[in-house]
């Protein structure tokens, strides 16, 4: 029968999901804010189950009531389980104002979406009825209950939209007053009306074929149209190179004698998923003509090459190639970058962006962003569990008032959304958020950036003693089955690949967004970690950016062929297109190579585990990748034009020089000092994440050593936190060696040039990850770097071409001068926003973005160090400090002024190496005689230096020393430089240890207990109270 | 002498079952990861369990994704999918741990009584901090003994309610049977008398929303930088499992 349940907290309990919108709408819309008197949330159900009234009656009040804290509203299926009336006029009662004006807002799912409470409500009444339940449905909504006397049909219109639903995936209507009181909709028509059904169109035979398209004599104008309406991403070269390939005669004797002729949309779209940016980073493997036309030819961006053939082969792959290690197992082959941790496991890394579908979507595109970086983790060589997340988010400034262009988000919207989308990928798959980094810049408004990575460990050897095999080699022979698991297939996110190969604009494609279900994947995890172990399979990847025809148009490569029927694989209804089969990104699938001697068992394993698995055909050797839809063959491509038929892009790209630097004169440094101080605190980029951090689980698994805060008497009402420069876990429990992870990031200086901002991400990430102890400098020590370009399109533009070869080979330069290798990486070359803003039309480009991750081995973690000052009369050391400038620092970007000859902080590779090797080797933690280390980043000297003696409420006097100018001293920000304490006891030893190893360094000045931050230079000072710094640097207002 | 043994859940959304699992056999137990399914397909009945098991332990997670609220479809699975009913296994001189996720569980299936329930923080948000959580009381078999802990809470449901209508003749019998057994020294999340954790009445299950597996050693305190000395030393939560551990070796004896 059919049902629906009504499920609200009682009056006399908070509602923290009505609190949670009313939060939101504050932030939305703060003038609608006022307007609402009062509001409550009701969970919505709708029921259509197979089993008679006097069943459902126990189960509906076993699975929905709590009697302590909620009532039930049914109509009159359980009158017993409200107050009185026995409906939302119960609730209405409680109201503070009556009679009220009372509306609701009723919201659900459209359908197909994925409802994962609709599902575990499934489950629920399977397990109470202990029976299957086929044919049976259930969905989950809400119901947003509002008074206030000004609410009309138009206000609550934009609640509805801006606040209650995503509109791309949830659907509203409104409920007035009187209809409210009325049981009308628990009636059983009314509900079998409103229970979502999947209404395709006509699903004749002839509707769900594949569709033949005739390419041949088409003008390049209509091959540019064709590709455009279809989504394809493809340039008129590649329409042209496709259209040649399938009047070859040589493929049309080949095709005609499977009974196909012209290339059908199946066929297509396979191309078009796997030639897209996305898939096959053409920019990166372009060939480029590069010029140099600036006046400044000196140092190392003078050596780039003017002819470049693919900048990713020779700058990134190159580097690499250029550093041999012997624990150097698998770098850019595989899904993620795979290195030794010690003789019997594995770690492995990858950091993905899930940019275009987080700007219409920021809850479901970061969510999905994280399980997608987690499977591809968990397809990394023959699978490998995730440990820990990394997440790193580009946002418009919180305060952003301008006018938002038509269809974009406010950057609070996109926070909220993201934090929200880590708090259930992240959290709910048990994963635990280590480490990441939030930058504003309003640069950021049209494409947010939203960077995902996650760090997976797997035994070296796998599946037993007797046919161990090495966890990094995928083989897959030919006749191995292809069986798709976990989610089943729908029209969600059909064409993310090429979708988030174009520029963001009015007309991007609904259906290119998802929603992860972190529930499922997290049984798919369990599932192939346990299958894993037996050996049971060959080899896997994650479906991903174009779905199936990437995952087994990839996997095809390692047998010689592939054939599959995609009418085989489970769907979530009726109808699909084959096409829509094949490319469809719905999620939490994987794609898995199993023999035929074990299908048998992998298949009863994953039933077992309550994880769907389709069986769609088998590897071959044939050459193609051959699709069949219900034994009809609609697609035989030729593998190698598939993933080599591809034109190369031809760049040209053109450096004009650095811009000039503004030269203002500064204010003393007595009047403006402890001002400007107390605001760079304050500034987004810098001030404290803590709201953020602590919504995050930063600890599930049990590993964590150094979390992304440190806090001072934790559980008192003293408890402060302070950040730390990077996460340390430890991943086994037999051993005392642990993992570090950090990032780097530096936008602002791509102002400058990116050359340089290269080469800051690159030594920030490495500084940060020395900070918490990483092993550095012997040929054995291990750590690695992860690339993540997001770049404003290249293509056509020699600017930001040259841009782009300037960031590769800044790159390069720092990371062969450390000696430390690449091992994965991602590119995201098509982050602009065109639209219109106040009926004109607007472009917004992200400035250059490189994100570098580095991972690196803490040999004990015993030794590991935070960034706290941790006693008075402790000894307050700058480490390096010879390489800081105020030419794109966060103190020039509030508007500060840079000084008469502003200054450029540049790297000097050799004082780094010395530097670095001395902190990452065994002197440099010896006795844990540094007892803090923070690296100086944003903000400069005084910055780190407050966030060091933040957390304990000490003091420090500091003196700058004789040579500098203050401002340069206090806000520059550049290269290889800490901050440092050591105990009294200690500075004899540490000092001529420095000097033994020539290490630059200079004694500050003093931890003390005196609660204020002393500067003093020449004959003049200045003072600070530590609580007026904590105030400023605990800015809060960024919640939801 | 043959080790106690304990049973780890697993599965459906259970994150936290390694380091619990781990903590167990750090305390000295012999702890076994078993999936939900495996014990609903082959039918291990509460008899088994009782004669098999020292200890039960339900981690921490987010089984089911939360849905229907928190510890909801977990605790229907383990009631009408394995037929189990924890008191008696507690009877039968078993020792029963739900932690976090475990312990919303344990509190929809009524170990506690029917008027005790569990809600969302009253920030509304999920918070991941530490806390300091005192034991009272001399019932709760898992805390004897024991003193101030440091332990962290990751959670956004771990705020204790009481039925209203009873909440004074509750808080009674909760104090004098010794059942409200963990409190937080500060106030984290608008618990009903800042209550961290709770015993039923033969004080054999415990439950708590703080995660003591995930403080086993110090190198897991967010201060544990300013004593380098103390590194190696094991972390205050493991006490709870060692107390587990002697109650079983005492129950062999």
């Amino acid at each position: 029968m059919f049902a629906r349940i009504e499920v609200a907290m009682r009056p006399e309990y908070a509602d923290p999901a009505a609190a949670s919108a009313m939060r939101r709408l504050e932030l939305a819309h703060p003038d609608v804010r006022k307007k609402v008197r009062w509001c409550r949330m009701i969970d919505v159900y709708w029921l259509d189950m197979p089993c008679s009234r006097e069943e459902l009656i126990p189960a509906c009040t076993e699975i929905f009531w709590d009697r302590v804290l909620q009532w039930l509203f049914t109509g009159n299926l359980i009158p017993s389980a409200a107050g009185k009336h026995g409906g939302v006029p119960d609730l209405m009662e409680s109201a503070p104002i009556r009679p009220g004006h009372f509306w609701a807002l009723e919201r659900r799912f459209r359908p197909g979406v994925t409802d994962n409470i609709g599902r575990t409500t499934m489950e629920a009444f399977e397990i109470v009825l202990g029976r299957k339940l086929t044919g049976a449905n259930a969905a989950s909504g809400s119901l947003m209950l509002l008074e206030g006397p000004e609410l009309n049909e138009e206000i609550l219109g934009v609640i509805a939209r801006d606040v209650l639903c995503n509109e791309l995936i949830e659907t509203w209507t409104l409920l007035p007053d009187h209809e409210l009181r009325k049981n009308d909709r628990f009636h059983q028509e009314r509900v079998k009306r409103d229970v979502p059904q999947v209404t395709m169109r006509k699903s004749g035979a002839k509707a769900a074929e594949a569709e033949p398209v005739r390419l041949d004599g088409l003008s390049d104008l209509d091959l540019e149209t064709m590709s455009r309406k279809r989504l394809w991403a493809f340039s008129v070269a590649e329409m042209r190179a496709v259209r040649d390939h399938f009047s070859d005669p040589k493929q049309m004797e080949r095709r005609k004698s499977l009974g196909l002729s012209l290339p059908t949309d199946v066929e297509l779209e396979v191309i078009a998923q796997t030639w897209s940016e996305h898939c096959k980073h053409k920019i990166f493997g372009a060939q480029i003509k590069y010029k140099d036309s600036s006046a400044e030819k000196s140092g190392p961006a003078a050596d780039i090459p003017h002819e470049i053939d693919s900048v990713f082969k020779t700058t990134i792959v190159g580097t690499t190639e250029q550093l041999p290690k012997s624990w150097l197992l698998s770098v850019f082959e595989d899904n993620a970058g795979i290195v030794a941790f010690d003789d019997d496991d594995a770690f492995c890394i990858k950091v993905e962006t899930h940019n275009s579908p987080s700007a219409l979507d920021p809850y479901g595109g970061a969510l999905t962003g994280i399980v997608g970086v987690n499977r591809d983790i968990l397809g990394c060589g023959l699978g490998a569990k995730p440990i820990f997340n990394t997440d790193v988010f580009c946002v418009a400034t919180p305060d952003y008032s301008q006018t938002l262009p038509e269809r974009l988000l406010h950057p609070r919207r996109i926070l909220d959304g993201v934090r929200r989308g880590v708090e259930h990928g992240g959290n709910k798959s048990g994963i635990p958020t280590i480490n990441g980094a939030l930058v504003f810049d309003d640069r950021y408004l049209g494409k947010p950036l939203i960077y995902c990575g996650t760090g997976g460990f797997m035994p070296r050897m796998i599946g037993g003693t007797s046919n161990a095999r090495r966890c990094e080699v995928k083989e897959i022979v030919p006749g191995d089955r292809i069986v798709m698991i976990g989610g089943r297939i729908g029209k969600d996110g059909i064409h993310g690949a090429t979708f988030s190969s174009l520029a963001l604009d009015e007309s991007s494609p609904v259906s290119a967004v998802q929603l992860g279900d972190p529930i499922t994947q997290k049984r798919v995890a369990d599932f192939l970690l346990e299958a894993r172990d037996m050996g049971i399979y060959r080899g896997l990847t994650d479906n991903g950016a174009g779905g199936l025809s990437s995952s087994v148009g990839e996997l095809a490569q390692l047998s010689g062929g592939a054939t599959m029927d995609v009418g085989l694989a489970r769907t979530k209804y009726p109808g699909l297109k084959p096409y829509e089969l094949v490319v469809s990104e719905s999620q939490e699938r994987m794609t898995i190579a199993v023999p035929r001697e074990s299908l048998s068992v992998f298949m009863a394993l994953a039933e077992r585990r309550g994880v769907e698995a389709s069986d769609l055909g088998e590897f071959t050797d044939s050459g193609t990748f051959e699709i069949f839809y219900n034994q009809k063959r609609v697609a035989s491509l030729d593998l190698e034009f598939l993933h080599k038929g591809l034109p190369r892009l031809q760049l040209t790209a053109e450096w004009t020089g650095r811009p000039k630097s503004g030269t203002v004169r500064q204010q003393p440094f007595e009047d403006d000092g402890p001002k400007k101080l107390l605001e760079i605190l304050g500034r987004p980029n810098i001030a404290s994440k803590e709201w953020l951090i602590r919504q995050y689980d930063h600890e599930v698994q049990g590993a964590s050593v150094i979390k992304p805060l440190h806090t001072f008497s934790p559980g008192t009402p003293q408890a402060f936190s302070g950040p730390n420069d990077a996460g340390v876990v430890k991943p086994k429990a037999t051993s005392t060696a642990g993992i570090a992870v950090g990032c780097g990031i530096n936008p602002k200086l791509s102002d400058v040039d990116p050359f340089l901002m290269a080469q800051a991400a690159v030594d920030e990430a490495i500084r940060n990850i020395l900070c918490v102890g990483a092993e550095f400098g012997q040929p054995e020590s291990l750590m690695a770097l992860v690339d993540n370009f997001c770049w404003p399109d290249p293509v056509g533009d020699p600017l930001k071409t040259a841009w782009l070869v300037r960031a590769c080979y800044g790159l390069r330069d720092a990371a062969m001068a450390l000696g430390v290798p690449l091992v994965s990486g991602k590119d995201s070359m098509k982050n602009d926003f065109k639209g219109r803003r106040d009926g004109k039309d607007v472009v917004i480009s992200v400035p250059p973005t490189l994100l570098m991750t580095a991972i690196g081995r803490v040999p004990d973690i015993r030794l590991a160090r935070t960034a706290d000052f941790k006693n008075p009369s402790d000894s307050i050391y700058l480490i390096g400090g010879n390489r800081l400038g105020l030419v794109g620092s966060e103190f020039q970007a509030m508007g500060g002024a840079v000084g008469m000859e502003p200054r450029v902080g540049e790297p000097d590779w050799k004082e780094a190496y010395k530097i670095y090797g001395w902190l990452g080797g065994a002197q440099g933690k010896e006795q844990s005689r540094v007892r803090s280390l923070h690296d100086v980043s944003e903000g400069g000297i005084l910055t780190a230096v407050v966030e060091s003696l933040l957390a304990r409420g000490l003091g420090a006097a500091i003196r700058v020393p004789d040579e500098l100018n203050p401002w340069d001293f206090g806000f520059g920000e550049g290269f290889h430089s800490f901050i440092a304490s050591v105990g009294e006891a200690d500075v004899a030893v540490i000092e001529s240890e420095w000097n033994n190893y020539q290490i630059p360094y200079k004694r500050l000045g003093l931890v003390t207990s005196g609660e204020r931050l002393e500067v003093s230079w020449e004959s003049k000072n200045w003072a600070v109270d530590t609580k007026r710094l904590r105030a400023a640097w605990r800015k809060e207002g960024y919640w939801e | 002498m043959q080790k106690p043994r304990a049973l780890v859940m697993a599965g459906d959304g259970i994150n936290c079952e390694v380091e619990t699992a781990q903590a167990l056999r750090l305390a000295g137990f012999e702890a076994e990861i078993r999936h939900l399914n495996d014990l609903v397909a082959e039918q291990v009945t509460l008899d088994q369990l009782s004669s098999k098991y020292n200890a039960l332990a339900i981690p921490g997670g987010f089984s089911f994704g939360d849905d229907l609220t928190s510890g909801k479809v977990l605790a229907l699975k383990i009631q009408h999918g394995l037929g189990w009913q924890i008191p008696t296994f507690a009877e039968r001189g078993g020792m029963v741990i739900g932690i976090c996720n475990g312990f919303q569980a344990l509190i929809r299936m009524g170990v506690f009584g029917k008027d005790i329930s569990i809600t969302y923080n009253s920030s509304g948000r999920f918070i991941n901090t530490w806390i300091k959580a005192t034991p009272s009381g001399a019932k709760c078999v898992w805390l004897k003994g024991l003193g101030t802990m440091d332990l962290p809470i990751r959670h956004g449901e771990g705020r204790i309610v009481i039925s209203a209508a009873r909440k004074t003749e509750l808080m009674g019998k909760l104090e004098r049977f010794g059942m409200s057994c963990l409190r937080y020294e500060g106030d984290p999340n608008g618990s009903e008398d800042r209550l961290a954790g709770l015993c039923d009445m033969t004080g054999r299950i415990f439950g708590l929303m703080p995660h003591p597996e995930a403080f086993v050693r110090w190198t897991a305190h967010p201060e544990w930088t300013l004593q380098p000395a103390r590194a190696s030393a094991p972390g205050q939560g493991l006490a709870i499992f060692e107390n587990a551990y002697q109650e079983a070796i005492r129950g062999k004896g």
